[in-house]
């Protein structure tokens, strides 16, 4: 597609703006890592000295491997769990001949714009009062909530995109409907449940508030990161382990971003 | 909402739908209806076409069903919990179920509440429109002059908002402390003599953040808006004779309303609610609602009290909005 | 909204071989990677005893005889207050061991979830000091309910250097206002207002009349302009104190401790008034899923080991006589402890038990406060 000529040129300005904004986006996070390497116990400048000491440490602290497992439990569950929820619920809402869909898809919309805190204490007051002791279900729950908008806005347009004629034609060659969404939608659909899988994973590893109020004893890594936060000695090796979970969850919601709109050809980013 | 469900909805319309989980019972009328869309021609309302259509509603729902017992489980239930809690008071450790409307009456009476709520919804407005206004040439840059790498922009923009919420914060402590980076490259250039106190604990901290941290969540409703716009408008409009300006202040900018209004939501609500980053960066004067709400459910163990708060402050931000969609609305025309 | 549009912002296209075989790839990896760890230390944690504490101390350091005996340290669960906590436990939660404070036994007690002590079954408890738990209200029939642990002061740590002392040491070093907008505050009412109550002059028997809340809430009134910050967190009071940006704090003696090993020029005052002294230690669930465990989770917190961390590492006292032997007179004075803590005990304010009416008009008069009202 031939783009139109008035925006051929190349505007200086606004690759500047932008560029400095997406430097404005960075530079904070960026001191994470690079305080993980100080060597004196308080965060300030000039920097003390350079070690990798922080890290070795955070091998020999047994409750932060525990944290990690916790967040890693609940987030692989509340993954698998929002993204199996979603994909039916995504495939109705672009498909069928819904009465009551635009309802429907406000109210599974609805934990995206209700304050965290306002959710957070409301599971927590059901959850109390049906005697349900707090635990790692309890903060998985409250993440598939969460979660759940996220699966379905990313698996929404695959199944609107997905070429419909093949189903047709697998339907018209005599297969059944299982076998149709095995072979021919979910082949299709599959960047978008892998990309939920990641990005919902993503959110329950890193989501605070719910975890705040609905975990139990085992602490997921934010909470355990909050309850260390009163405890200066073992701050820069939080330092290290943020620093640590920050690549792994770049290199995750890179990946899942990049599935998500993998395949696209620069025509249909351009028309739609 | 938002137009994206309308234009689903008209696509869907027109569409015959052929369910890949149909049962083999439907395929012998999916072949006849199928051929007879290729003509472009709608079926007959017959009955077998009344039968499938309303089968397809059916599964729809049924699809759609197991997701809808959560949310309504998780959604509904809660927040009926929270209604009535709301109404109920506090007698040492234990509740008292007897219907008052004590909490609501200390709102409206103490004027802690309304100050502190107030003092949220400023917050939360000025962060976001700050973040908006700041967002949007980005997200026009990247519609518009943006060809080959489009996606990689997408993502570099997006990928700090999957940061560890808790880390952002204390990031920005980092930044804006006392021997914080600002404050020593200030010094470094010889603009200040002695570091300023003035950046951390306060609300200017405190928006500072919130700004930055949702960030992402703003540009891309713009960016969606923006690059749904039809291009041979713009065209047009230049071929009569339109400067940029002009285009953009008739067309582009009309056009993407939509999507700053999607972004002015999605940051301004959760914003409202926010406890952590003003509890961190805040001080004395930075203090938000979800901080009080958060001391009800915690030291000062008033579950009702906190309820009834929260419900106030989802009001409110209701409220807000309502007032806000109800600005562009008139700005629009 | 079209939020399912935004997020996804994305449209569709075919999927390449390639492409398929990539995601294929990524999904492998998620899902080999995440179960293993996941698996390990799932058999060895669910035989300890669960240990319901503040952060800071669910570290193994305090657990070297636990350790000896059972080859793991217990399992942690950390909170940031005792009101926080006793929210959560009371919603269901169950611990073996919990770290409340003496103050608070009566309304712990009152929950119903504890049992006594049986100290028999305790091999350091002959060597526990008995002033620090032998009041009426923590006994029952010869058992008590919370085993003391640590204990220590809510005084004042301040830069020697950058804050010049009129006179004796006092609580008015924090209602300054030449340093206005330099001083902290621990937020918790618990510290915040029992302190205030020493400084207004009120005698901490009497915190619970009317006039005591007058006259405390006019003080704190009258501090809160001069407040940077009001935080429960250590870190951040110690960061800013090193930092310069704080000269005074309210805090705990660890807060002393830790600046000087850093090298910061800190004192912990001994304020003429006298210090707020609090004493803190171990309930035991009534429900205690592992019994033996958690007797020996309190065993080894008061055991001679844990002492020793305890003062020396964090600057707070111990409960055990013995753990004072290796050091010395001056050292202790300094962290406002003594060899022989009941003096301590009788000169300071001690935290006297509340009522549950009274720790929530308190803790609602202390937000008010905070946010300026």
């Amino acid at each position: 597609m031939a783009e139109p000529q008035i925006f051929n040129r190349h505007n200086r300005t606004l690759a500047a703006y932008a560029i400095g904004f997406a430097v404005f986006l960075y530079v904070p996070i960026l001191f994470i890592p690079l305080f993980s390497l100080n060597s004196g116990l308080y965060q300030r400048f000039p920097m003390d000295g350079i070690t990798l000491g922080w890290y070795a440490q955070l091998f020999t602290r047994g409750p932060v491997f525990d944290a990690l497992q916790n967040s890693l439990q609940v987030g692989l569950s509340v993954a698998l769990l929002s993204t199996v929820l979603a994909v039916p619920a995504a495939k109705a809402l672009s498909r069928a001949v819904l009465p009551g869909k635009r309802p429907i898809t406000g109210f599974v919309m609805l934990p995206l714009v209700v304050p965290g805190l306002v959710f957070g204490v409301a599971l927590l007051v059901v959850i109390s009062r049906l005697g349900v002791p707090l635990s790692l279900y309890t903060v998985a729950l409250g993440h598939v909530v969460v979660c759940l908008p996220f699966a379905i806005s990313i698996l929404l347009p695959r199944f609107e995109g997905a070429n419909r004629s093949l189903e047709e034609a697998s339907a018209d060659l005599g297969e059944n409907g299982w076998w149709t969404f095995w072979r021919v939608t979910f082949p299709n659909i599959l960047p978008g449940v892998v990309a939920s899988l990641l990005l919902t994973f993503t959110v329950s590893f890193d989501e605070f508030i719910m975890a705040f109020f609905l975990s139990g004893t085992d602490a997921t890594l934010p909470m355990y990161i909050w309850t260390q936060l009163r405890f200066p000695q073992s701050f820069p090796s939080l330092l290290a382990l943020s620093s640590l979970i920050l690549v792994a969850s770049f290199a995750l919601v890179f990946l899942s971003l990049w599935f998500a709109r993998m395949g696209r050809t620069d025509t249909s980013l351009v028309s739609r | 909402m938002g137009s994206a469900d309308e234009q689903h909805l008209g696509t869907d319309q027109g569409r015959i739908l052929i369910h890949p989980l149909a049962p083999p019972l439907d395929q012998e009328q999916a072949i006849t209806l199928s051929s007879s869309n290729s003509l472009g021609t709608l079926p007959a309302p017959t009955a077998s076409g009344r039968f499938l259509h309303r089968h397809e509603t059916l599964r729809g729902y049924l699809l759609l069903s197991p997701t809808l017992i959560v949310l309504a489980l998780a959604i509904l239930i809660p927040f009926g919990l929270l209604f009535t809690m709301s109404f109920w008071s506090m007698s040492g450790y234990d509740m008292v179920r007897t219907p008052t409307l004590g909490n609501y009456a200390a709102i409206l009476e103490q004027p802690m509440y309304g100050a502190l709520l107030s003092r949220s919804l400023m917050v939360a407005a000025i962060a976001t429109g700050v973040t908006v206004i700041l967002s949007y040439p980005v997200a026009y840059y990247v519609a518009f002059h943006v060809y080959r790498h489009k996606m990689l922009w997408i993502i570099l923009l997006t990928l700090p908002f999957w940061t560890s919420y808790l880390l952002r914060i204390f990031a920005w402590r980092v930044v804006l402390g006392y021997e914080g980076a600002l404050n020593s490259s200030l010094m470094g250039l010889g603009l200040i003599e002695a570091p300023l106190q003035a950046f951390l604990y306060s609300k200017t901290a405190v928006t500072i953040a919130l700004a930055h941290a949702w960030a992402a969540f703003a540009i891309l409703p713009i960016y969606v808006s923006l690059e749904k716009i039809d291009k041979s408008y713009l065209e047009a409009a230049a071929d009569l004779g339109d400067t940029p300006a002009r285009r953009f202040w008739r067309i582009t900018l009309p056009l993407s309303l939509p999507g700053v209004v999607s972004a002015f939501f999605l940051m301004f609500i959760p914003t409202v609610g926010d406890y952590v980053t003003p509890a961190m960066l805040g001080g004395p004067d930075g203090m938000m609602i979800g901080n009080l709400i958060q001391a009800q459910f915690g030291p000062i163990n008033n579950w009702p009290m906190g309820a009834a708060l929260s419900l106030v402050m989802l009001m409110a931000v209701a409220v807000a909005g309502a007032v806000f969609l109800l600005l562009t609305r008139l700005v629009r025309r | 909204m079209d939020v399912q549009d935004q997020i996804g912002a994305m449209k569709e296209g075919k999927l390449s071989r390639r492409a398929f075989n990539r995601s294929l790839f990524a999904l492998g990896i998620t899902t080999v990677m995440v179960p293993l760890p996941a698996r390990r230390a799932m058999a060895a944690a669910e035989d300890q005893a669960t240990y319901f504490t503040w952060g800071g101390f669910d570290i193994p350091d305090y657990f070297v005889e636990y350790q000896a005996k059972h080859g793991e340290v217990p399992n942690f669960a950390a909170f940031g207050g005792t009101e926080e906590a006793l929210v959560k436990l009371r919603s269901g939660f169950v611990a073996d061991v919990v770290h409340p404070c003496l103050s608070g036994v009566p309304r712990w007690v009152d929950s119903g979830l504890f049992q006594p002590i049986d100290t028999s079954r305790l091999s350091n408890w002959p060597d526990v000091i008995p002033e620090l738990y032998n009041v009426d209200f923590n006994m029952k029939d010869g058992k008590p309910w919370l085993a003391p642990f640590d204990w220590g002061q809510t005084s004042i740590t301040y830069r020697t250097d950058l804050f010049e002392v009129k006179g004796e040491e006092s609580w008015d070093m924090l209602w300054d206002p030449r340093y206005a907008g330099k001083l902290g505050l621990l937020s918790s009412g618990g510290d915040a207002w029992w302190c205030g109550a020493i400084k207004a002059g009120v005698p901490l028997s009497q915190i619970d009349s009317e006039e005591a809340f007058q006259k405390i809430s006019a003080a704190m009134r009258e501090q809160r302009p001069l407040i940077r910050t009001y935080t429960d967190d250590t870190t951040t009071l110690n960061q800013a104190i090193a930092a310069g940006e704080l000269v005074a704090a309210m805090t705990w003696n660890s807060s002393a401790v830790e600046l000087k090993a850093q090298g910061v020029p800190v004192k912990f005052a001994q304020p003429k008034e006298g210090a707020l002294t609090w004493v803190c230690g171990v309930m035991l669930h009534k429900d205690a899923p592992h019994l033996d465990r958690a007797y020996d989770v309190i065993d080894s917190l008061i055991s001679v080991p844990s002492g020793v961390f305890n003062i020396g590492s964090y600057g707070y006292g111990h409960s055990n006589r013995k753990a004072f032997d290796g050091f010395d007179d001056a050292t202790l004075k300094g962290l406002g402890l003594s060899k022989n803590p009941v003096e301590i005990l009788q000169a300071g304010h001690f935290q006297t038990p509340q009522t549950a009416e009274w720790e929530a008009r308190m803790n609602s008069t202390w937000e008010q406060i905070k946010a300026g009202f």
